[in-house]
């Protein structure tokens, strides 16, 4: 029957690169007849190899697998999916890029139906390995598996695949949502200097209309800045769209309130406005985090004891940040020596508290290495963004606009600038 | 192409290779390039870009002006001429309105021959070559190759004279390659300079001062440390016995080992690296700079390109 005889065509051309084209093409044109009956098919996988056959076996697959299972088929399909990511070559799936991506997404659907999101994130993460082009592309599948790390709580392999640069985008959506779910875990693992630079991609980046996720990431946004900075500016940076610059500040209004009762400084105040607005924060699950801004005043306040003062004692340190015991003093300047936020010692017999310089002294070899790495890395960053430059010198757009409007400018300049480039 | 014989010097000023080289740039970045004469036309403008990867790059003419005295051709300037494609001439009123516009103004200056672009010169050249001959008898031909060879160290202009030559019998004009000098005003420097230290290209030659001194230091100290490693090698090999042991040379190396300054203590160490860790932050810094320049460029050509909303401040009319 036909079925088996496209089995017989892959076997015979997953070999080199002009088969593989002629391979896709017979797939393609096969794809309607393997989507009318998908249960027949699993006897079909069990001939193909997924290392070997890829492109046959993923064609195959994303029919299999488009029928909705019942929850007990459900985990014997997890199985299939998963040895297929296990075993496949990169190179053959790149030829059909949305397939691939439709069957991580049927995974992702199903260890979801399974209630054991872990299961789906080690298949996940090898089929981002193998999967884009370079460690520098982002493609759909990113968000999904950011999403699987944080519904499973295992941060830190989320945090592998955060670290790489990105300079290329399949689809808008993408970046916005592989930034927020970066977001979110970079605040799990208390990394809050990442998990803001990922935020403010997510409400800078150009777009036309303000959409759901560019808000939440803007209330995320606010409480982060104000746990790790003390501030917030609330002045977009100059490359925010303009529509985010308008209409943003309207959408999230409670937390803007928040951040204006945090410059006022007092504790008392910013307190009562947490519990007067609960539910707010409550119904966009930042109840958390703002709480986490509630403690981070008194680390602000002792900072600013430091500009003052060389000695203090613990009493007057817990006076003046307004805590209510010596203890608590205690304990969040120990912890702010631990996170390395300022340098201290606290002499246990009298309670004083002596507040030292930075010993780095800028003299090692560590820091030779460390300083060099880091120029390394900032001459290729520019070599990309002069390159960036150029390209965007070159867009019709951009020269168009620019041709308008310097004939505005100079009257007794004018030089006739062409409108059109054209001979 | 033999080499010419007719003892003429020739002297180009750097203005004619700019203005060739503007000229064919100019040609070249438009979208709808004229195409050379000796192809076919291909479509339209709606594929210009398309084709004009494909078709061979066209050609500019030109005419060159200057002043001869005596053994010495001396071209200053050069002006751009219409080729006509179909009858493969030059336009000749152009040329001679052009050549009246210039008389005025340089009264010593005579048309002495014109200019093309190519890799080599051609057979149509020629009549070009003979067309002119009525108003110079022994015109010259400047060609410039736009083929940029990285590996190519001189200028990619040459120099043709005609001259008649018997071969098989029949007395022909061909063109014969002819040495020049460059020479220079001292404006003509001045703007030279200018453009070559505007944009130093990567890996390109050291543009800058600072770069140039920098450049020597290296060569100076990867110099020595090969000389270092090759004296390493032979003591090394001196030691296991391979090479019989030259005491006299062992006694220079010691001498000049105890010549070395030595400071080892350990202020020296913290003050050196000290130091050196500020020249770095220094350069840090200097790329930090650099960077965010080149980013906020980026950012305001992106802002006017794709921003619907234009920025209203600052748009005031200068008048």
């Amino acid at each position: 029957m036909a079925l088996q005889n496209l089995v017989t065509q892959i076997q015979a051309l997953s070999g080199s690169a002009e088969d593989l084209h002629q391979l896709h093409s017979i797939l393609k044109a096969a794809d309607e007849p393997l989507h009318a009956d998908p249960p027949r098919l699993s006897s079909l996988l069990d001939q193909l190899e997924p290392a070997r056959h890829s492109l046959g076996y993923l064609y195959i697959l994303e029919a299999f697998s488009s029928v909705s299972v019942p929850k007990e088929q459900a985990n014997a399909m997890v199985l299939t999916i998963v040895r297929f990511i296990n075993g496949c070559d990169g190179q053959q799936t790149r030829l059909a890029p949305d397939k691939f991506v439709t069957i991580c997404r049927r995974l992702k659907d199903q260890v979801l139906l399974l209630e054991a999101p872990l299961r789906g994130v080690y298949p996940m993460l090898s089929a981002l390995r193998k999967f884009p082009m370079s460690s520098e592309h982002l493609t759909s599948l990113h968000p999904e598996f950011l999403l699987l790390c944080l519904l499973s709580k295992s941060y830190k392999i989320g945090l592998s695949i955060l670290d790489n640069d990105i300079y290329e985008v399949d689809q808008p959506r993408d970046l916005f949502l592989y930034c927020y779910y970066g977001g979110m875990i970079c605040i799990g693992q208390k990394h809050f200097q990442k998990a803001l630079e990922l935020l403010r991609n997510v409400i800078t980046a150009p777009m036309n209309a303000i959409n759901p996720i560019v808000v939440e990431a803007y209330k995320k946004y606010i409480l982060v800045s104000l746990i790790r900075n003390g501030q917030f500016s609330a002045s977009l940076p100059k490359y925010a769209s303009s529509a985010a610059q308008r209409s943003l500040k309207t959408f999230c209004q409670p937390y803007v309130e928040l951040a204006n009762t945090y410059g006022n400084g007092k504790v008392k105040e910013l307190e009562a406005y947490v519990q007067a607005n609960t539910e707010k924060f409550e119904s966009d699950n930042n109840l958390g985090l703002a709480k986490q801004v509630l403690s981070s005043m008194y680390k602000r306040s002792i900072q600013r004891l430091i500009l003052t003062y060389l000695t203090l004692s613990l009493q007057d340190i817990a006076d003046a940040v307004q805590l209510k015991t010596l203890k608590e003093a205690e304990i969040h300047i120990l912890q702010m020596i631990q996170d390395g936020e300022i340098f201290a010692s606290i002499n246990q017999k009298d309670g004083m508290v002596s507040f030292l310089e930075d010993p780095e002294q800028y003299k090692s070899n560590d820091m030779i290495e460390h300083i060099d790495s880091s120029i390394q890395r900032m001459m290729a960053l520019w070599k990309k963004l002069a390159s960036m430059d150029e390209v965007m010198s070159y867009d019709p757009q951009y020269l168009g606009k620019v041709g308008r409007e310097r004939q505005k400018f100079d009257m007794d300049d004018f030089d006739a600038v062409p409108q059109k480039f054209t001979a | 192409m033999a080499s010419s014989s007719s003892g003429l010097t020739f002297k180009l000023h750097p203005l004619v290779i700019v203005n060739i080289s503007d000229h064919y740039t100019r040609l070249k970045s438009q979208p709808n390039p004229p195409l050379a004469p000796h192809c076919s036309s291909s479509d339209g403008s709606s594929s210009a870009t398309a084709s004009s990867s494909a078709v061979p790059a066209p050609r500019v003419y030109g005419c060159v002006i200057g002043v001869q005295r005596g053994r010495t051709v001396e071209i200053f300037n050069s002006f751009e001429l219409l080729f006509d494609p179909v009858t493969h001439i030059l336009d000749r009123n152009f040329l001679e309105k052009k050549q009246e516009l210039y008389k005025k103004v340089f009264p010593n200056f005579y048309v002495l021959g014109w200019y093309s672009t190519g890799s080599d010169a051609e057979e149509s050249d020629m009549h070009i070559h003979k067309a002119l001959m009525d108003i110079n008898e022994s015109p010259v031909y400047v060609l410039l190759n736009p083929l940029i060879n990285p590996a190519q160290k001189d200028l990619p202009i040459t120099i043709f004279e005609s001259e008649m030559h018997v071969i098989d019998g029949v007395p022909q004009l061909i063109f014969v390659r002819a040495s020049y000098t460059i020479e220079t005003v001292e404006a003509e420097r001045i703007s030279v300079d200018h453009v070559a230290h505007l944009k130093p290209s990567d890996g390109g030659s050291a543009a800058t001062q600072l770069a140039a001194h920098l450049t020597g230091m290296h060569s100076a100290i990867k110099m020595l440390n090969s000389r270092v490693r090759v004296l390493h090698h032979y003591l090394v090999a001196m030691q296991k016995g391979e090479i019989p042991c030259d005491n006299s040379l062992l006694r220079q190396v010691s001498s000049l080992l105890r010549r070395l300054p030595v400071i080892e203590s350990g202020k020296f160490q913290d003050d050196f690296l000290m130091e050196y860790n500020d020249t770095l932050l220094i350069t840090y810094l200097a790329m930090l700079t650099n960077c965010s320049s080149t980013m906020n460029d980026l950012v305001d050509k992106f802002n006017t390109a794709y921003d619907r909303v234009s920025r209203r401040g600052g748009r005031a009319a200068f008048i």
